[in-house]
Formats: C-alpha cells, structure tokens, sequence
C-alpha cells in the first residue's frame, strides 16, 4: 500500500512539474508585439506560439491574404531574441513564400506585399529553442 | 443531445414550480433557443482554423477610404434596429454587423456614430453572454477623442477576435461562425453599394470578386451546422445560392518565384506572382443583389 501510495505522489509530482515547464504565457509577448508593428500598419491578429515545452514542433495559422494589400508579421519573445522561433509563409499550394531564417541569420519580422488574393499559412517551428514558446502579430495596410 | 435534454428539464423545472405563471411566448422561445445546438461532427479545432482564416472586415472598410469614397451611414444598419433581434441565432449575425459597421465608422473617424454602433454591440453581447469583453467606459473614453482613433480599433479587433476564441473555448462555436458570417456579409453589402455608386472603380469589382474564396470558407462554416441548427440550414441555402453566383467568377493566378531584401532587420518579400479574376459587370449585379436580398432580410 505505502508504494502504491509512493508511486502515485511520484506520478503527481511530475505531471506537475511537467505543466510547470510547459506552461507557457503567450500574453505578455503578443501585448509587447503590437506596438512594434511599423507606422501605418494596422493590427488584425494575434498568434500564440506555444510548442508546449517541445512536444510540439510546429505551430499554424492560416488567413486570407488580400491582393493590394501589404501585411507585416512580427514574433516578439524576451528582448529582441526570437529564441529558435522561425516563421514561414506558405502560400495556397504549400510553396513557401518567405522566412525569417534567410541567408544564415534569423530575422524577427516579414513585410509582404501579397499580389495574389489567396490562403496563406503562417508556420512557426523551433530550432534551438529554450521555452519553445512566444507571440506574434498580423498586421496590415493598403 | 444530452444538453438538449439538459436544457428541457431546466424549463419544465423553471415553470413547474409557479404553476400559476403561464410562460410567455418570448420567455419560452428565449429558454430553447439558449439550450445548446447538438455540436458538429467537425472537430472544433477544424472549425477554429477555418474561423481564423477569414479575413477582417476592416480590410474592405480601408480599401473603401483609401480608394477615396465618401463615408455614408445610409450603408450601415441602424442601431435602433437592435429591438428586431430576440434570439441568440439573429443576435449573433447581428453582433457581426454591427462589428463592421463600427470598423466602418472607426476607419472613417466619425466616432459619434461609433458611440451609437458600441451601444448596441455592448447590449448584443451582454445578451449573448459576452458582454465581459467590452470595457464599454475605457472605450467610450477613447471614442471621444478622434487622436485615440488608432487606440479605439485595436482594442475593438482585440475584443472581437477574444469573443471568438471564448466561443469557440465555450463550445459555442456556431455563434462565433454567425458573427463572422453576419460580418463578412454586411463588409461584402458596403462594398457593394460603394461599388454600386462609384461603376467606374475597377478595384470594388476586383475586391467583390476576390471574395468567392471567402465565400467557399464561409459556406464551408455553415454547412457543418445545417443538421443541427434550422436557422443556420436556411441561412446556409441562402448563402449557397450566393455561391453560385461566385462560381461563375474565375480566377486565374500565375505563379513566379519572389525576391527579398532585408530591411532594418524585417524580411521584405517582393511577390511577383500576379492574378487575374475574369467576371462581367453582369456576375458583379447578380452578386450584388443577392448580398442586398440576404442582408436586407437578416437586419429587418
């Protein structure tokens, strides 16, 4: 009985220890992210990035983008770090459009100037993350 | 159909302890209609990504005042109009309506017209049971000051974007795909009676006929509820004829690979991929009186 009960506060211990380390608070870093969407943009979505402490790698959205429109994506995190968050646009057909991991550096934001009204996937995976965890913004202007 | 159940025994109990009290036909169409609809056979988080891809309706309102059109309040619904909607199904479209027309009204800075379309919104969603998102003092504060006009839209699409993830949260999401149907059509109703005004502006057209792709989305939506929901099943044959009429539209897209540049630290991508839609003038009328038809008949 005393390692029944034994083994069950053990199980509990860890389940909670375990959603403490996934625990992850999107909030702070979404409301840090609209301010610094660039003047003239106006917000339209939030996105959580929660990769739940590494269990997931990838993280989706999608939205319908407007021709004649220009949208600007922004992924906020501690600071000016990204920590290994990487976004990459998808177009309708799953051809990527653009990422932030070009020519060997990890850039935080995209500006893109959409000519073909379609949907668009928003895909954030990690690549050396910490907290596997962070925020990010859709703006947009005519 | 265990919440239907649920839902019924709640009123038999409700009125069988005054068995004096004879139920009015409001209070009984209020109690059915508040009992939750059987959900879809769709998984909710499907639903939840096919809500998220819809576009805002503030994307139209700014096409319209870029393109230099003249703010006109005959195009929105008045807000007296709240009094016609008594069920949670016409005060979830009508919360999505009156949604836009606040976008509508905030782009254009006429924030005096904002105050009368937060009023009905605040009572729409305190109806619904949403109403804890609208902080309707700070945002009053804000709709008086014309500088606060940047302020006044972001915390207006932070509530709107919150009432639909709570839904959805709440498994209510067949008010959250009424609010955005109810939305996206009343945007679609404005840029078509701006178009109507202004024959010559090509970029309207264009704009009515790029949404054939939110049409299917929307159509989409609708279709997982018209076995549970009769009022979502008319209102979904209604749109589905106003699909038809999209169909006719073709669009045709020719792909090329983009270039970037990097800017202060942001990817800028250039898109040289282009699309063409090919339409007539006489797909553009039949859309255009369908939308009135459908909207007309939804806020009267």
């Amino acid at each position: 009985m005393k390692k029944l009960i034994f083994a069950l506060g053990i199980i509990l211990v860890t389940s909670t220890l375990n959603q403490a380390v996934a625990q992850c608070n999107t909030e702070k870093y979404i409301e840090a992210c609209i301010p610094k969407l660039q003047e003239g943009f106006t917000f339209l979505k939030s996105y959580n990035i929660d990769g739940e402490g590494g269990a997931k790698n990838k993280v989706e959205y999608s939205y319908v983008f407007t021709k004649g429109a220009t949208y600007q994506i922004l992924i906020c995190n501690d600071g000016q770090s990204t920590d290994g968050i990487v976004l990459t646009l998808y177009d309708s057909n799953r051809k990527a459009v653009a990422s932030t991991k070009y020519q060997g550096s990890t850039l935080s934001a995209i500006a893109f100037p959409c000519q073909v009204t379609g949907i668009y996937y928003i895909t954030y995976t990690f690549e050396g993350s910490s907290n596997y965890c962070g925020g990010s913004v859709l703006g947009f202007k005519r | 159909m265990k919440s239907t159940l649920i839902g019924l025994f709640g009123f038999l109990v409700l009125f069988a302890c005054d068995s004096k009290k004879k139920p009015s036909a409001e209070e009984i169409s209020g109690v059915l209609d508040s009992v939750k609809i059987e959900e879809p056979a769709i998984s909710e988080e499907v639903i939840s990504d096919i809500i998220q891809q819809i576009p805002s309706p503030l994307e139209i309102s700014t096409l319209l005042k870029e393109a230099e059109t003249k703010y006109d309040k005959s195009h929105l619904n008045d807000p007296e109009n709240i009094s016609n909607y008594n069920t949670n199904f016409d005060k979830a479209l009508a919360l999505g309506i009156y949604g836009t027309d606040l976008g509508y009204t905030n782009i254009y800075g006429q924030n005096q017209d904002a105050l009368f379309y937060l009023n009905a919104i605040k009572s729409l969603a305190d109806d619904l049971s949403i109403g804890q998102f609208f902080d309707i003092g700070t945002i009053k504060r804000l709709a008086t000051n014309s500088k606060n006009l940047d302020s006044l839209l972001l915390i207006t699409t932070k509530n709107f974007n919150s009432i639909n993830a709570y839904l959805q949260s709440q498994k209510r999401s067949n008010l959250s795909v009424l609010l955005l149907s109810g939305g996206w059509l009343e945007a679609l109703y404005i840029v078509s009676k701006v178009s109507e005004k202004n024959p010559e502006n090509e970029q309207l057209k264009e704009t009515i006929g790029e949404q054939k792709i939110i049409m299917d989305n929307v159509a989409l939506l609708l279709s997982f509820y018209v076995n549970n929901d009769p009022n979502i099943k008319d209102l979904a044959a209604k749109f589905s004829q106003l699909q038809e009429e999209f169909n006719k539209i073709e669009i045709k897209t020719v792909y090329r690979e983009p270039t970037y540049e990097v800017v202060d630290g942001m990817l800028v991508v250039k898109d040289n991929s282009s699309s063409e839609i090919i339409m007539t003038d006489e797909n553009i009328v039949s859309i255009r009186n369908m939308v009135y038809e459908i909207r007309n008949n939804i806020i009267n």
